[in-house]
Order: structure tokens, then C-alpha cells, then sequence
């Protein structure tokens, strides 16, 4: 009954997903011309910011990160005192998951007496992806939301909010995103596609494989390109048994560089008995995942920890990756990512410590009573409190 | 938390993003007006229009209802109406570039189809009409920080947009005999659909009519602390702001032309004249005359006259080539007392006098860019590459040097037996910077070098960076050769010096 009432939405039309992508990649391109021509030309930095996030984020593409720092570099040699490119800095650093370089440059872009909400986003992103000051970081993005309705503040809140387990509210919030975008752009109201699809098929307590494959279907049919889109409905289909859609869906992706597809797609083979393409497939995968670690390891650690716990078989590499995630931003998820690599490394008394860190930080808030760690969490008295964010 | 919240920040789409409006009688035929409608700004070399946007260009018939400080233009209720559709993209023949195909639906309800980016357009068979739509050379240019009003080069060099080309014949599809004062808008909206959404469609996503009444005017940076009301601006209907809502949009055009008119320091108008050039300015359409003559100069003139409280002598419109920015901050800051003219005086190319009008695209410059870190000091390396005329790159067999100082030029052979001469354009020892530019010897037009030497830690990092536009080879070839140039300059560098470990 909920399923159906999902796509009861008339949903808003947008720029077809093969234009839209085409004119992203090519105003990129066009930017970074402009950018080379005269790095100090107002906004083109701060273009080329946003246009590479949104490849990062819809298309995949690995080289992203390396083309920012490129950037960056560059407004370093040529602007290095400015609050403008501290700002930049500070951007690029947290797309990098380099959350403490981004801190640092926040402070610095202050110094420098750069416009103060310019940089309000961010903060509250920077903590809302380290776990800290959400109490604050919640009602920031309330209010923000209720002033402005746009995707960029619901969507937002709505991921918050299932972090915080709050999971009815967050569909709320990310249906009032789709019903009430304005714009006819496709990539906003994918993303928020995508995110309804993580909240029913990953974050949910009991999760709803086709309802989020539902959601992941029109996030794709929005925007074709959308390699996570395609590859989380490719798990759902490698769960229930459908390799060949898996590879069907994953084929058009391999071009992205995201070694996360060849992984699902070495999956889909071996399901549909093609061990030695699978084989290599594998090899690849662990290729372009060692060589985004070493470029961006924190960008790149959870990713790496999942797949190393996963078909990349190694567990010692899956439980380093995991702990550095873990320093670097520690959330509650980080905290299960880490207590199961540890668990699956075989080392129980760093299992153990990581548990009882978790229920430190995290013991007294809604969002650990339905996190896989509390059954196994022997800090009762912390899990008694249900104050939501308490200690946070 | 594992994924990153941080969304896009600007989910808008540029297609959707009117930059500019043009009206004016065509060069190649008097009989004939056209009007120019672009979106896009800073388009990419492949950009396309959206297929789920309707594109028109609005033109209703005006007449002046009062003049002096009571000027006013009224508009008819009769509208021509020209809107344009386009498809989703479609493969190219035989592996080519996808094409994109479009529909122009007339003010007599003809719909006639067209072809993205073909420059002859499309005429419906008795000639009466014609429609060009696909990238050209960006016309406007803005050659100010408008923030502090200092000269500034043209920001929109080398830039593209997305136009709408519209011709048609004057006077069988006006009327001017009924009037020949028309106003013009463009819009794009959502196309219409069946089925209802909670709420309604966006009317439009944007609107235009005279230039930069939503940036310069409604929303002057200079304004602090006051709402942005460019987003309720767009949501108007054309011709037709709500009575009730005018005074909001009146007192901000007040407030923003009396900051504008100070912006020198002096002031040139009259309380009374800057409230009758509000009303004016909140009728948003462009006005245009057919039966008077249009020139690069004509823009603005018949508001200005009219607020002078005399006829009007031209046919006002907007131009290609019209510099109107300089025209429209001339009135504003000093009610024309003296020209402003900004850091430029054209677009990157000029307009046409042949249909389509605007300038075939800009290419975009292509970028060839490599660094290498070194252990040497930065003093150390600048003295043997600092030199223009130094002998350091293994490819180099022999350089003459002609002239001293800027515009020196450098001869050098290849070790392969080939020619290429630069100039030298700039030099800054202190920041162990040079730029030249090539002037002959690489298939490259535009072709610009910068090669600097910047301090890393306790060593050193040269950034040798080319930008070119390919000339009499394609861009592959010249690429290959421009990234071989700088790769083995850079590697020899990292011999000499050691690289960091």
C-alpha cells in the first residue's frame, strides 16, 4: 500500500537526462577553459566547483577530486592570501572528506572576512558528515528549510533525519523536495529519487527492496547516467537473483571509472557463471579502488572498507580502512562499519573497544537503539537514556 | 552519514536561464524585424536547449499614455506569440554528434520545424517567417565590476549562448498601420501537461525584457540588507505585475536608482524624474518602433524621450552590436551627462548583417597543462628558465633572440629541424613568472604560454601552462605535440634538479 502511494507524486517534468548531462559536461569544460584563461575571473573558481560536484555526485566520475586539487593548486600559486580561496580550499577539502583541512580553511576564509553565511552550508555539512553538533546542524537545516523549500536545504534534512532514524519524517521531507521543485532541471529531483531509495532499501530497520528499487528506477529514468543509482538497484537485483538486469544496468556505468561498478558487475558475472570475466572484473576493481586510496584515502575509506569486506576479500585491509574512516569522522555508521571489520579481521578486543566507544558517544540517542550494534552493546546504562542527543 | 549531503548547490538548469533580448529591423531587409531571444550563458562548446522548456518571444502592441514625469507605455491585450520547443537529443548519422530538432510555433499558429545549430534555419514556405535556434558568440558584453563600477575586460570573452533567431515580415505580421510601437518579452516556462500536481506549475522560470532589470535593478548589490526579489520578479506575468504588488518593485527601483544615480558621487536627477524612470522601468518590456529607424545607439531612446516629455525620434529596439550597458549606466549613474565606457568596446565578435546575425560560436581554447616539484629553491631554477632566451629544453637545439624587453621575440630551432617563434608579453622576475604567445611554427591560433616557478617546502614547483585554439591540424595532433613540449621540458627539469622524495 505504501509502495503504491510512492508514485501516486506526478512528478515534476525535467530537461531529458542525456541533454542535461551533456550540457553539464560541456559548460564543465567551457569553465575550465574560462578558469585557465584568468583563474581570477569573478566565480568561475566557484563555478567550477559546483560543476564538478555534480559530476562527482551523478556521474561517477573518479577524476574529480584530482581536477579540484588542480584548482585549488592553482588559486593557490596565484591568490594565496585570500579569503575567496581559502573558501574554495575549504570546499574541495570537504568534497575530499578532509573534514579538519576543511575546518582549518573555514577559519582562515573568517580571517580573511569572507561573507559569514557564505560558508554556513558547509559547516553544517562538514558536521552533519562527522556526526557532530547535530542538535544544531537539525535545527539550522529546519529553519533553512522552511525559509527557502528548495531541494539543496530538504534534501539535506531529509538525510539528516534518517541518520537520525527519524525515517517517516525524512520520507516526508524528501517527497515535499520532489512534489515542490520548481525547476526543471533533472538533477535535483534524482537525487532526491536516490536518497528515497537509500532510506527504504539501507536505512530502514526492515528494509523494502522494491519500494527502493522503485525509487532507484526513477532516479535513473531522470538521469540516465547516474552511476550510484544504477548501482544500488543493481544490488537489489543481484539479491533477488536478477544478474543479467544487474549487468544490464551496470555495462553503461563501467566508463565512470568507479571501481565500485566493476565490482557489482564481477558479482553479476559470477552469478550468471562467468567466473574468469568475473576474475578480472575483481582485478580492476581492486586496482581503481587502491589507486583512489592513494590519492584521496579519505575520501575513499569507507568505500574501500566495503569492498574489502566484501568481494574484495580482505579483511586486515577492510578493518585499516574502516579505523581511518572511523578517526576521521565518527559517526554512528563509521562505528558499525568499523566494530564488523574488526569482528571479520578477528580481532575481538578492538572489536570490543569500538563498541564501547560507540555506546559512549552515541549510547543515549534514538538512532543506536536500531543500530546493529546495540543488541551486542553491553553499556546498558548508557542505552537506558533515549534523550536524542545527548553527549553528541 | 557514509555519503556526503552536501548537494548541488545550483540545481538549476542554464538552458532554462535567459540571458538576453534583442529587437531590431534586419540589415539584410528593412520589411523584415527580428528578434532574438538567449539563454544559456557561458554555454559549452556542445550545449543544447532543454525539451522540457517552452521558449517564447512575446510582442503586444503599445501606445503612450503619458509622457514627462508621468510617462508611461501601455500595452495592448493582443499578443504575437513565438514559441519554441525542442526534442531530446537524436544519434547523428553515421556516429556524429547527436542532433537536436525543434519546433517554432507562429503567431498565426504555423508550427514550423527546424534543426538545432543550422545556420540557414528554417522559412515556412511563403517566406513570411524564419527561425534559427543553436550556439553563437555571446553579443552582450559587460566590461565593468559593477560592484564598485571600475573598468574592468569584457567577463563574457569568449563566451557562448544559446539563441532563438526569429524574422519575419513587418508588416503583414504586425500591423504597424494599427500602431507601430510594440513591446517585446521572452520567457521560458514548464510545458504545460495534463494531470495536476499538489499546487501548481512554476508559470515561468524566467523573464526578460529590458537588460539587467533583475540584476543591476531589482537586486543592486550596493543595497544591503534588502530581499532579493529576483525569484518573485520571475513569477510575474509580462506585461501584466498584479496592482497590488507594484508598489514592493516600484519602491526597490526608486531606492535602486537613487543609489545608482550616486554612484559618482553627484547627483543628476530630479526625485520626480528617477520616480517617473521607476514607472517606466517597471513596465518591463522592450520597446521597439517599426517604423522608425533602429540603430546600434537607438536603445533606450524612446524611454528617454518620453521622459523628457518629447516624441521619440528612433525606433529604440536593441541591436546586436548595441553597447548596451554603457548606454544604460550612463543614464542611471549620470542621466547621460557623460559617457561611461567600459574596458571593452565589443563583444568577442561582432554581429552580422546576414541572417542569423549573431557570430558563429567562439571555439573554446584549449589547455595543456603540467607541473613538475623540484628540489632546487626557486631562485636556483628561475635563473636557468627565467631567461627567455635560455638554452634548457632537450627539444631546443638553438634560440636567437630578436629585440629586448616586452615583445621580444625568440627563434628556436628543434632538434626535429622545425621553426617556432614566440613573444614575449610579460615577465615578473619577483614572482618568476614569463608569459608569450606563439607566432608561428605549431598549427595554433591564440596561442598563449605561462611558465612560472612557485616555492614548495624547502624546493620548488614549475607550472608550465599553454591555452590554443587548433589551426590547420586537429586538436589531437597539436595537443599531442603541445603535452610532449612541456612533459620533456618539465622531465629534464626534475633530472637536473632531483625531485623530491
Amino acid at each position: 500500500m505504501i509502495e503504491a502511494m510512492d508514485f501516486e507524486t506526478n512528478f515534476a517534468p525535467a530537461t531529458a537526462g542525456e541533454i542535461a548531462v551533456n550540457n553539464l559536461e560541456s559548460a564543465r569544460q567551457q569553465s575550465w577553459s574560462r578558469f585557465w584563461e584568468a583563474p581570477l575571473r569573478p566565480g568561475i573558481a566557484e563555478c567550477i566547483v559546483e560543476q564538478e560536484q555534480l559530476t562527482a555526485q551523478f556521474l561517477g566520475d573518479v577524476g574529480v577530486l584530482d581536477r579540484l586539487d588542480a584548482l585549488a593548486n592553482q588559486l593557490a600559486r596565484v591568490d594565496p592570501e585570500s579569503g575567496r580561496t581559502a573558501l574554495i580550499n575549504a570546499q574541495v577539502a570537504s568534497m575530499a572528506h578532509r573534514f579538519a583541512d576543511a575546518k582549518d580553511y573555514l577559519a582562515q576564509a573568517e580571517l580573511h572576512g569572507v561573507f559569514p553565511s557564505s560558508d554556513k552550508p558547509l559547516s553544517l555539512s562538514i558536521d552533519q558528515a562527522c556526526g557532530t553538533n547535530l542538535e544544531s546542524v537539525l535545527q539550522a537545516r529546519r529553519r533553512m528549510a522552511a525559509e527557502t523549500r528548495r531541494s539543496e536545504d530538504l534534501v539535506p534534512l531529509g538525510a539528516l533525519l534518517a541518520d537520525l532514524c527519524e525515517f517517516e519524517e525524512a520520507d516526508r521531507i524528501y517527497r515535499r523536495a520532489l512534489r515542490e521543485y520548481p525547476g526543471v532541471s533533472p538533477f535535483a529531483p534524482a537525487w532526491v529519487c536516490f536518497q528515497l531509495g537509500v532510506l527504504w532499501g539501507e536505512l530502514v530497520p526492515e528494509t523494502q527492496s522494491s519500494r527502493a528499487a522503485n525509487w532507484y528506477r526513477k532516479a535513473i529514468e531522470y538521469l540516465p547516467g547516474y552511476v550510484k543509482a544504477r548501482v544500488h538497484l543493481a544490488e537489489i537485483y543481484l539479491r533477488c537473483g536478477r544478474a543479467g538486469d544487474a549487468q544490464v544496468l551496470l555495462v553503461p556505468a563501467v566508463s565512470s571509472g568507479d571501481p565500485e561498478v566493476r565490482w557489482r558487475l564481477a558479482d553479476a558475472m559470477r552469478a550468471t557463471g562467468r567466473p574468469a570475466e568475473a576474475e578480472v572484473l575483481m582485478q580492476a576493481a581492486e586496482s581503481g579502488f587502491e589507486v583512489l586510496l592513494g590519492k584521496h584515502l579519505l575520501a575513499f575509506a569507507d568505500h574501500g572498507a566495503e569492498f574489502y569486506s566484501g568481494g574484495g576479500n580482505d579483511a586486515e585491509r577492510a578493518f585499516e580502512l574502516a579505523s581511518i574512516n572511523l578517526a576521521n569522522r565518527p559517526t554512528l555508521r563509521a562505528f558499525e562499519q568499523a566494530y564488523v571489520t574488526a569482528v571479520g579481521a578477528g580481532k575481538s578486543n578492538i572489536a570490543s573497544d569500538i563498541l564501547s566507544a560507540a555506546g559512549k558517544r552515541w549510547g543515549n540517542t534514538t538512532a543506536f537503539e536500531l543500530s546493529p550494534l546495540a543488541p551486542v552493546c553491553h553499556h546498558d546504562s548508557l542505552r537506558a537514556k533515549t534523550h536524542k542527543f545527548g553527549h553528541i | 552519514m557514509s555519503d556526503h549531503v552536501d548537494g548541488p548547490r545550483s540545481i538549476g538548469d542554464p538552458a532554462a536561464d535567459l540571458s538576453d533580448l534583442f529587437a531590431f529591423t534586419s540589415p539584410e531587409n528593412a520589411g523584415r524585424t527580428v528578434l532574438v531571444a538567449n539563454v544559456f550563458p557561458s554555454a559549452g562548446a556542445s550545449a543544447v536547449f532543454s525539451n522540457a522548456v517552452n521558449h517564447s518571444i512575446v510582442v503586444r502592441r503599445v501606445t503612450v499614455a503619458g509622457m514627462g514625469e508621468i510617462a508611461r507605455f501601455k500595452p495592448g491585450d493582443e499578443e504575437y506569440r513565438f514559441s519554441c520547443r525542442f526534442d531530446n537529443l537524436v544519434p547523428g548519422p553515421d556516429g556524429a554528434k547527436p542532433v537536436q530538432h525543434g519546433t517554432c510555433t507562429l503567431p498565426d499558429g504555423q508550427a514550423l520545424p527546424f534543426v538545432v545549430n543550422d545556420a540557414k534555419g528554417a522559412s515556412t514556405p511563403d517566406g513570411m517567417f524564419r527561425v534559427f535556434a543553436g550556439l553563437r558568440s555571446d553579443p552582450f558584453y559587460l566590461a565593468w565590476l559593477v560592484a564598485n563600477l571600475k573598468k574592468f575586460p569584457n567577463l563574457l570573452q569568449h563566451d557562448n549562448v544559446l539563441s532563438i533567431v526569429i524574422e519575419f515580415d513587418t508588416r503583414h505580421v504586425l500591423d504597424p498601420g494599427k500602431g507601430s510601437l510594440f513591446g517585446v518579452i521572452a520567457e521560458t516556462s514548464p510545458i504545460p501537461r495534463t494531470g495536476g500536481f499538489i499546487g501548481h506549475d512554476p508559470p515561468r522560470f524566467d523573464w526578460v525584457g529590458r537588460p539587467e532589470q533583475t540584476n543591476m535593478r531589482l537586486n543592486n548589490p550596493a543595497l544591503a540588507g534588502t530581499d532579493d526579489l529576483r525569484d518573485l520578479w520571475n513569477q510575474q506575468t509580462p506585461f501584466a505585475i498584479p496592482e497590488e504588488i507594484q508598489p514592493l518593485f516600484r519602491k526597490r527601483l526608486v531606492d535602486s536608482l537613487t543609489n545608482w544615480d550616486m554612484r559618482d558621487g553627484k547627483s543628476d536627477w530630479t526625485p520626480a524624474a528617477l520616480a517617473a524612470a521607476a514607472n517606466v522601468y517597471l513596465d518591463d518590456f522592450l520597446l521597439f518602433d517599426v517604423s522608425k529607424p533602429m540603430s546600434d545607439t537607438s536603445f533606450l531612446e524612446i524611454e528617454k524621450s518620453t521622459l523628457h516629455g518629447r516624441p521619440y525620434q528612433t525606433g529604440g529596439g536593441r541591436t546586436v552590436n548595441a553597447n548596451v550597458i554603457d548606454i544604460m549606466l550612463t543614464w542611471m549613474v549620470n542621466n547621460d551627462r557623460e559617457f561611461l565606457q567600459g574596458g571593452a568596446t565589443g563583444a568577442t565578435q561582432p554581429g552580422g548583417n546576414a541572417f542569423p546575425y549573431l557570430a558563429r560560436p567562439n571555439e573554446q581554447l584549449q589547455t595543456v597543462s603540467d607541473t613538475v616539484d623540484v628540489t632546487a629553491p626557486p631562485d636556483q631554477v628561475w635563473a636557468l628558465i627565467g631567461s627567455f632566451g635560455g638554452m634548457w629544453h632537450p627539444l631546443i637545439a638553438k634560440i636567437r633572440i630578436t629585440g629586448t624587453g616586452i615583445g621580444q621575440l625568440r627563434t628556436i630551432e628543434t632538434i626535429d629541424g622545425k621553426q617556432i617563434i614566440e613573444r614575449l608579453d610579460g615577465i615578473d622576475n619577483s614572482q618568476r613568472l614569463y608569459r608569450y604567445a606563439m607566432i608561428s611554427g605549431i598549427p595554433a591560433a591564440d596561442y598563449t604560454g605561462t611558465l612560472d616557478v612557485k616555492p614548495t617546502g624547502p624546493g620548488s614547483s614549475v607550472e608550465w601552462r599553454v591555452q590554443y585554439l587548433a589551426d590547420g591540424q586537429p586538436n589531437i595532433i597539436v595537443r599531442t605535440v603541445v603535452t610532449e613540449l612541456l612533459k620533456t621540458g618539465l622531465a629534464s627539469l626534475r633530472s637536473r634538479f632531483g625531485a623530491p622524495k
